[in-house]
């Protein structure tokens, strides 16, 4: 059983189709589950209460988690002058607690097993310390730095941590980004061209694969940075 | 479940964790550098209560502040964790 967070949308629902298509059994945690094609259990990431009752509910099913995908987020382009008191806290809401809430309240069903992987997703505006994404790449900063820590604490039971950390993947979070703007960022990466979804479904196919058992605790720079 | 029950049960839990190199009592400390247990097998311990806890038809919250508290802490030892485990036991 794999379990992906924001699974209706962008790259989340694009790693859910191709894991489906790959025979994975695969529950999406999502705020809405209209149209959605895959088992899917209403779970909004940003609030401790609703994380818990989607927990108890996988718990339930007393079936191993082989890999918990965290890839619900926000975005915000804006600068930080610029961004309001509300934005910021959905912005470290969803995208750093969330993360931590699902990492913290799915582990112990995880380690139980002893097995699994935890995937986290980051933005290449934390390496590049891009202009106007400064709240924005600060919550995944954090979901970074939070990743390679639980990695060791979640080391000892056989689970791994990682992260992928993709550049301007084309998803609804690249809107009001301009073509140039697009350009210049994918100019500084190592591989300098525009990844897409599937590039990243590679990659989580790869990090869930026991092939990738020597990794936890890395952050993954689709591109390279 | 009264409190002697879950001594009973958190003393046997434990002990299975120790593989029994060491005598449970209600006095072991459960979180310090005098503890016997490492972090990895106090978490043991808190998921196989845990699963004891919804066998018993209640669930066992292990993660709340009063959890990690230094100073009220359910960890201080043996005793204070069964005691938290028996009062849980009542909330079903």
């Amino acid at each position: 059983m794999i379990i992906i967070t924001g699974a209706n949308r962008g790259l989340g629902k694009a790693i859910s189709e191709r894991l489906n298509k790959k025979g994975e059994r695969v529950i999406g945690l999502v705020r809405t589950t209209n149209g959605l094609n895959i088992e899917a259990i209403k779970c909004d990431v940003s609030d401790y209460k609703s994380v818990k009752k989607a927990s108890r509910e996988i718990k339930q099913m007393k079936t191993p988690i082989k890999a918990f995908i965290n890839v619900a987020g926000v975005a915000s382009m804006n600068m930080a002058v610029t961004t309001d008191g509300s934005t910021v806290q959905k912005l470290i809401q969803t995208n750093l607690v969330g993360t931590i809430y699902c990492c913290q309240l799915f582990a112990p069903i995880m380690l139980r097993y002893k097995k699994g992987s935890f995937i986290n997703f980051s933005t290449i505006a934390v390496a590049l310390a891009l202009k106007g994404e400064s709240v924005y790449a600060a919550s995944k900063a954090g979901v970074e730095t939070f990743s390679r820590s639980f990695a060791r604490e979640m080391a000892d039971f056989n689970i791994r941590v990682n992260c992928i950390s993709p550049g301007p993947i084309p998803t609804d979070l690249l809107k009001g980004v301009t073509d140039n703007q697009i350009e210049k960022i994918i100019s500084q990466q190592i591989i300098p061209k525009q990844f897409k979804k599937s590039d990243v479904c590679d990659l989580i196919e790869l990090l869930i694969d026991q092939k990738s058992s020597s990794l936890s605790g890395q952050v993954l720079n689709v591109g390279g940075v | 479940m009264n409190i002697e029950e879950s001594k009973k049960i958190v003393s046997q839990v434990i002990s299975k964790i120790l593989g029994k190199k060491l005598k449970v009592n209600d006095d072991m400390k459960l979180i310090g550098a005098e503890s016997p247990l490492d972090s990895m097998k106090l978490v043991e311990t808190c998921v196989s209560l845990e699963d004891i806890a919804e066998e018993h038809g209640f669930e066992f919250i292990w993660t709340s502040e009063a959890a990690m508290s230094k100073t009220n802490s359910i960890f201080r030892n043996v005793a204070s964790l069964a005691e938290e485990f028996a009062n849980q036991s009542k909330t079903k």
